[in-house]
């Protein structure tokens, strides 16, 4: 027993009181002399030879739970008011020094500050109980969430946070207190580091406390509550746990991946003489043992080893063995992941399972190895395992989706479900977003090996940011995810920006156009080979609630899976009706679909739409269609051959671009989407506004009559949630005017459609990537002056019409500048046809 | 260093005892043991000083399944191996009091000295910890990398003394050598596919099936691990810092050797708490099963260190050309004349990761020969992998069929109830040479499992990784291995970096090659292959031309062919010997690729 807990002198015999605290410390080497010295209960050196969690918590020793702060005390606090009398026999005879702490233990630990004058300490610590002890109750007794509470009497305006934490555990007869060991810090650093330091012997005084305050608020409630410390400053990793943190309080992060069978451990045992059929009292587990009496207890019988073990009359109490491993995201490259084993008792059993991520808090403790059964030799090596105090699942590692169960009528339409962030690391993401070229920054850490594309990248960062998804009172709702189609020449890496999206989004469903079937990416209904009964399975669509679906070749998918897409962009459901099933399923995810031109490669004489050749239905639900066009473009080229040799011939730390990491986009992403919710600003609605009207404007182009890209109120939309997205990049709860231009333009980019001639609604192939310069337009504008000009002056209203060949030969005369090219002249004339002030046929100009 | 105190061969541990005491009792009566933490105190400087005698080296007897029936417990030996699984780190007492005088449990199992009852923290005892690394002969070595350990034979052969006699009776295994197979099984049923069923399947199904409450592994269960093909040890590491060793890696690890028959586990002492935790990997390896090895030095081995008389050549660029020649001549020859095919075989073999930047792995460079009938694999394949086979330490073969990929256990899959990482086909070590022969592959259905291993594959072919499957979630684990595909056309499956139809045009290649060419060749590779490189910036500009304009004219061509050229003038190159690219290798590696292109067609 003394020596279970012996992290006590872990540092040395450091304790001023050499009465108690011996200066060699050996308990070991003469057990007679330990059993002098120590001030615990005194140990054989076979109780060594059992593994310690037997000695440890349970290893109870009734005498004196209160002053030897072991770990048996946890278990022997349970028996609260039982304690002063139930001191077994057993123990005693072995322990004559707890006579010295009688008076404590007969009072079940009560008031102890009294009965001694002299402190008590930890033994080989410098640890004063009744310092210790003070401070609990100071702590528990006084503590508020607001630092800035006083502390002093007079202070008590309200109670303090564990005087409500302990009623309402009185209340529902809990079995246990959770102490935020952050509170703990707080209110008294000295406190919790020596709580974390010697955790069995101050978590020991934590209950008997505890049970003081309890008994003071109810005198008549029985149960023990046990003091569940969890939230440790710092958190160790499974790796770095040595030698030096062993009996100490650690706090590990991983995933369970077994749990054995629950185990009933013995407590008390209940005798049954045969003979005369007299119950002994309770027999207590010592050191792992329960010793059977050997003759009859009952003094008119005294018969010798009659006595047997009345099992229903035991109490036993569960105990579970639980593997815990590191995550992947802790090992380091070249590494398997480490293991540890958790001891759990009582509530902690079973509460999580295997492939559960959780973080636990509990003392890190080494047992001997024996060697053989009856052998007194230890190896020299030890198992270790961790007791486990608290178990708290975390998130996974994957971008945090919303929890799917939310309540969908929930107006604030996020969850509530506590999903903590580090503290350290969200002040690093705030860092971060002030960046002022945070949004580049992001930019460029997505799919850093995709070259080029930003603008491309941009679009894919705002939908992973997402909008607000808003529901008004009357029941309308507007989705706040934004869908992106990405049509393109093969070989402009659009899968592979799929597939780094969708490793990025959480639940993240990745599927291919053809080999999906309707009923596949919605949900289905199938009858369960077992029993018959008729089931609806999620498809994937519905799977990637609150994600990003992911559908490559979208153009290969079947018509009929395409028309059941509609529903899901805009409704955000997926409503099934068949097999007597009548359900409207969740869907709110958004689509990032990419697809191949109508003809395998972009044909820039036909329109946009034709090329795309997706139903407008449709493609009016993606908020942006981007087009990738390879262009035969020697700077593009030159720019890949660059970065290729020198992928293959330079160092690679000089490759290395200032990109964030994977996971700390992944982590920034998730804390932008849960905790920042923009609203728009005036100025930004106002700039919306007009920048609609003169979308729409430039849609109703006069003369066009061919299928051109118009602005609709869905497109409204689109930019709002893109400005939102926007906002949210830089952490911005407000969408600033910035943001709604950012969008504007990303949506033109998007469907090139600055490159786009609007009467044809085709493409200007020389215009796309190089874009037009300042001075290029100026030119054009001059040429256009200038044909403007000729045509009046030559042409009569209705008059012969002229070629445009002659229209040139004019224009060169007129103007000897800079070289006119036809091609310059037709996109002069075309644009004139299109004021309806010229009609362009074929290669005759007639003025209309 | 005045005198050796102790026989470090035959009594290494008492010579770590020795500077241990040498070491408290300079430190007088305040010895504090915490000093000593995580250090050495200058026990290890001793044997690496005697170490680097090479004759002292060679008297430290290997660790194979033949040198373990009669090499001691307690003394010193080697052992090559790759770290299969590493086993977590271990807490021992370091350091403990005796009576008046401290003692070292370091290096060793069981203490020497009457260890007092302990818990884990006293003033009279220091817990330290080590690191516990499951180790097995690298997959896939060939005979010709082991080394000859006569010496040490003839300085040990009286040392058996009546334990190693029980012991040889319990062990005595039919030993089968890896050369025996070699050469008189067609190429479907080549060494390294028996090999593998052998070490791979059997081992882990032994240890899969066994349930872990059973009482002492039946003799008879283990046997297969303990083949002397594939002797397994659990190596013990002291104070290195962990990104020194990792899994995969091929080391040389030198200390103490403890292989006690003697002590076993009782498993009838383990109490219901033990038994929780008998998750205890050591249970599944009982320490007369698999030898403990307690590492002083560890050194990682690269190529060169498994040939054995490695003629020590300076890089001449002649002498370089020469070999480089002459073995072209013989990859020429084993091709049925094919030079074309040699020389890619050339660039293929010479090829290596060298970086990695994002998912690429850069440097590596895939072969698939085309073109291959039922007739010519059973010929040229052959004779093929047998050539492989005598150029590298470490190569493999993967016949491709429907079942094998319905069935075979490609990835490494932890098993949690026995808590070890049970081995995979794809579990190569650095450097290693597959052949996929995927001439067998009919059509049929690929189950789950069939499908997983092809997209492990595929993963290896493109990535260099392989996924280890982790059940609750995969990890994916850096490769270099050197693929190379042979089938009848164009491999879909498995996408390499070059496909060249392979043409050979003669059929008889009797050729005798001479020990010492092979000798040559093999250093050559192993030389050559990790040269550094680098490229002037002329050659730069010229380079970028040539890949703009090929693009231009082009525009099917992308990265991956820009990747695939550089991998190959780089290679081209470093065959020469030389650290950097010029016009000529340049213009090589066009021309190459101009007579595979026209192949092709």
């Amino acid at each position: 027993m003394a020596s279970d807990s012996s992290p006590a002198n872990f540092n040395g015999p450091t304790s001023p009181d050499d009465s108690y605290s011996s200066p060699i410390g050996n308990t070991f080497s003469s057990p007679g002399d330990a059993r002098r010295r120590s001030r615990r209960r005194s140990t054989t050196p076979s109780a060594f030879a059992t593994p310690p969690p037997n000695q440890s918590r349970f290893a109870t020793s009734d005498a004196n739970p209160a002053l030897t702060p072991t770990p048996s005390s946890r278990r022997g606090g349970r028996r609260g008011g039982r304690r002063a009398t139930s001191t077994t026999p057993v123990n005693a005879a072995g322990t004559p020094t707890s006579t010295d702490d009688a008076p404590a233990s007969s009072e079940g630990g009560e008031g102890y500050d009294a009965d001694d004058a002299r402190p008590t300490f930890v033994w080989g610590t410098n640890i004063s109980v009744e310092d210790v002890n003070e401070a609990i109750y100071r702590f528990l007794k006084h503590f508020r969430d607001s630092s800035t509470a006083s502390q002093s009497e007079d202070g008590l305006l309200r109670e303090g946070k564990y005087e409500i934490a302990i009623k309402r555990v009185i209340e529902i007869e809990g079995e246990s207190l959770d102490v935020n060991a952050r509170d703990v810090f707080d209110y008294d650093p000295d406190l919790y580091t020596k709580m974390v330091r010697y955790p069995l012997e101050v978590l020991a005084i934590f209950d008997i406390v505890l049970m003081n305050m309890v008994g003071r608020i109810n005198p008549l409630f029985e149960k023990h509550i046990q003091t569940r410390i969890f939230n440790l400053k710092s958190s160790t990793s499974m790796r770095n746990l040595n030698p030096s943190d062993v009996e100490r309080m650690v706090s590990l992060k991983g995933m369970i991946i077994r749990s054995s069978s629950i185990i009933p451990e013995i407590r008390e045992a209940i005798f049954r003489c045969l003979v005369c059929g007299y119950y002994s009292d309770p027999v207590v587990i010592n050191r792992g043992q329960i010793t059977e009496p050997k003759i009859c207890l009952k003094e008119e019988c005294q018969a010798r080893d009659s006595m047997t073990l009345v099992h229903n009359r035991c109490r036993f109490t569960d105990k579970q063995i639980v593997r815990l491993q590191e995550t992947p995201d802790e090992i380091p490259e070249g590494g398997t992941p480490h293991t540890v084993s958790l001891l759990m008792h009582d509530k902690l059993v079973d509460t999580g399972k295997p492939g559960d991520r959780v973080e636990v808090t509990g003392i890190y403790r080494a047992m001997t190895v024996r060697v053989g059964p009856a052998q007194r030799t230890v190896k020299s090596l030890f198992k270790t395992y961790i007791d486990c105090l608290h178990i708290k699942k975390t998130d996974k590692s994957r971008m945090l989706a919303e929890d799917p169960t939310m309540d969908v009528d929930n107006p604030t339409g996020r969850n509530v479900e506590d999903i903590s962030f580090d503290e350290e690391k969200v002040e690093q993401l705030k860092e971060l977003s002030k960046l002022p070229d945070i949004y580049d920054r992001l930019t460029r850490s997505l799919a850093p090996n995709i070259w080029e594309l930003d603008d491309v990248k941009k679009g894919l960062l705002c939908q992973l940011f997402g909008g607000n998804a808003l529901k008004l009172a009357s029941g309308a709702s507007f989705r706040g995810d934004i869908n992106i189609l990405l049509v393109g020449d093969p070989g402009t890496s659009k899968s592979q920006l799929l597939q780094y999206i969708h490793k990025l989004s959480p639940r993240g469903i990745y599927t291919s156009g053809r080999g999906s079937s309707a009923v596949g990416l919605t949900a289905y209904v199938a009858k369960d080979p077992e029993t018959g009964e008729t089931v609806l399975e999620s498809g994937a669509l519905v799977l990637s609630d609150r994600g990003i679906c992911c559908i490559d070749e979208f153009d290969k998918m079947s018509d009929n899976a395409r028309s059941m897409l509609h529903e899901v962009m805009e409704q955000q459901t997926v409503s099934i009706a068949k097999a007597g099933i009548i359900a409207s399923l969740n869907a709110r995810t958004s689509v990032l679909a990419c697809a191949n031109p109508s003809g395998s490669r972009y044909n820039p004489r036909l329109s946009v739409i034709d090329n795309i050749h997706l139903p407008p239905t449709l493609l009016s639900r993606f908020d942006l269609i981007y087009l990738l066009l390879d262009k035969a473009d020697e700077q593009t080229d030159r720019r890949l051959a660059k970065h290729i040799v020198a992928l293959h011939f330079e160092n690679p730390e000089s490759l290395e671009q200032d990109v964030l990491d994977l996971s700390t986009l992944t982590t920034y992403v998730s804390y932008a989407r849960k905790h920042i919710h923009p609203q728009l600003s005036d100025e930004a609605a106002e700039e919306l506004t007009q920048g609609y009207v003169e979308l729409r404007r430039r849609g109703n182009f006069p003369g066009s009559s061919k299928k051109v890209i118009t602005a609709t109120p869905r497109q409204i939309e689109s930019l709002i949630r893109l400005s939102e997205a926007l906002a949210r990049i830089r952490f911005s709860e407000w969408v600033e005017k910035s943001d709604v231009m950012e969008a504007f333009r990303l949506l033109e980019v998007a469907m090139q459609q600055s490159a786009t001639d609007h009467s044809t609604g085709t493409i200007d192939m020389d215009l796309i990537t190089t874009g037009v310069s300042a001075s290029e337009r100026m030119r054009r504008e001059n040429v256009l002056s200038a044909i403007r000009s000729i045509i009046m002056e030559k042409m009569q209203l209705g008059g012969p019409s002229m070629r445009l060949l002659e229209l040139l030969e004019e224009l060169k005369k007129q103007s000897p500048g800079p070289e006119v090219h036809l091609h310059d002249l037709r996109n002069a004339v075309s644009t004139l046809a299109s004021e309806g002030f010229v009609s362009l046929h074929g290669d005759t100009v007639k003025r209309v | 260093m005045v005198g050796l105190a102790y026989d470090l061969l035959a009594n290494p541990q008492g010579a770590v005892r020795s500077t241990f005491e040498k070491a408290v009792a300079s430190s007088g009566l305040d010895f504090d043991p915490a000093s000593l933490d995580g250090k050495d105190w200058g026990a290890l400087d001793l044997f690496r000083q005697f170490l680097s005698d090479q004759t002292h080296l060679s008297q430290v007897p290997i660790l194979n399944g033949e040198t373990i029936k009669w090499v001691q417990p307690n003394t010193l030996v080697r052992f090559r191996g790759m770290i299969q699984d590493m086993l977590g780190n271990e807490f021992y007492v370091g350091a403990f009091k005796d009576g008046d005088v401290w003692r070292t449990n370091k290096f060793m199992d069981v203490s020497h000295f009457p260890m007092p009852m302990a818990a884990t923290s006293s003033p009279h005892m220091r817990v330290w910890e080590r690191r516990l690394l499951y180790c097995v002969p690298v997959p896939g070595r060939n005979s010709w990398t082991e080394p000859s350990s006569e010496l040490v034979v003839n300085r040990c052969v009286d040392c058996s003394s009546q334990q190693r006699e029980k012991r040889r009776r319990m062990d005595d295994e039919p030993v089968d050598h890896m050369d025996m197979l070699v050469s008189d099984e067609g190429f479907q049923g080549s060494p390294s596919t028996k090999k593998m069923k052998e070490d791979g399947h059997p081992s882990m199904s032994s240890q899969t099936t066994e349930p872990i409450n059973e009482g002492i592994c039946s003799h008879m269960s283990m046997v297969p691990s303990i083949d002397s093909d594939s002797l397994p040890c659990l190596v013990k590491i002291y104070d290195s810092p962990e990104s020194d060793l990792k899994l995969n890696d091929v080391f040389e690890f030198i200390g103490v050797l403890t292989f006690d028959s003697e002590v076993s586990m009782d498993k009838d002492d383990q109490d219901e708490l033990s038994n929780g935790f008998s998750e205890d990997v050591l249970v599944h390896l009982p320490p007369n099963k698999v030898p403990r090895l307690h590492c002083l030095i560890h050194r990682k081995l690269t190529v060169p260190d498994f040939l054995h008389s490695s003629p020590i050549m300076e890089l001449k660029p002649h002498v370089v050309k020469e070999i480089r020649d002459a073995l072209l001549r013989h990859l020429t020859a084993v091709l049925g004349d094919d030079s074309v095919a040699a020389h890619f075989m050339l660039l293929h073999l010479l090829s290596r990761v060298h970086t990695r930047v994002e998912n690429i792995a850069v440097g590596k460079l895939s072969l698939n020969l085309t073109g291959f009938s039922k007739e010519s694999v059973s010929l040229f394949g052959h004779r093929l992998s047998l050539a492989v086979k005598d150029l590298l330490p470490v190569t493999h073969c993967i016949p491709l069929s429907v079942e094998y990929l319905n069935s075979a256990s490609l990835a490494p899959i932890k098993d949690y109830e026995t808590n070890r990482l049970i081995t995979g086909v794809l579990q190569l070590a650095e450097g290693s040479h597959l052949i996929i022969d995927e001439t067998q592959l009919k059509a049929g259905t690929l189950n789950s499992v069939g499908v997983d291993n092809t997209r492990l594959l595929k993963n290896l072919m493109e990535l260099q990784k392989v996924e280890y499957d982790f059940k609750y979630y995969k990890m994916e684990m850096a490769a270099d291995v050197q693929l190379l595909i042979i089938s009848e056309g164009k491999s879909n499956i498995l996408p390499a970096d070059i496909v060249i139809p392979f043409q050979p045009t003669s059929v008889d290649s009797s050729e005798v090659v001479a020990a010492e060419a092979l000798e040559a060749w093999r250093w050559y590779l192993a030389t050559v292959k990790s040269l550094p490189h680098s490229i002037e910036s002329e050659m730069q500009k010229v380079v970028e031309n040539d890949l703009v304009e090929a693009r231009q004219s082009d525009r099917s061509i992308g990265s991956q062919d820009f990747n695939r050229w550089l991998t190959m003038g780089r290679l081209m190159s470093v065959s020469f010997g030389e650290n950097c690219l010029s016009l000529e290798h340049w213009q090589m590696v066009k021309e190459l690729e101009r007579l595979r292109t026209e192949r092709l067609k």
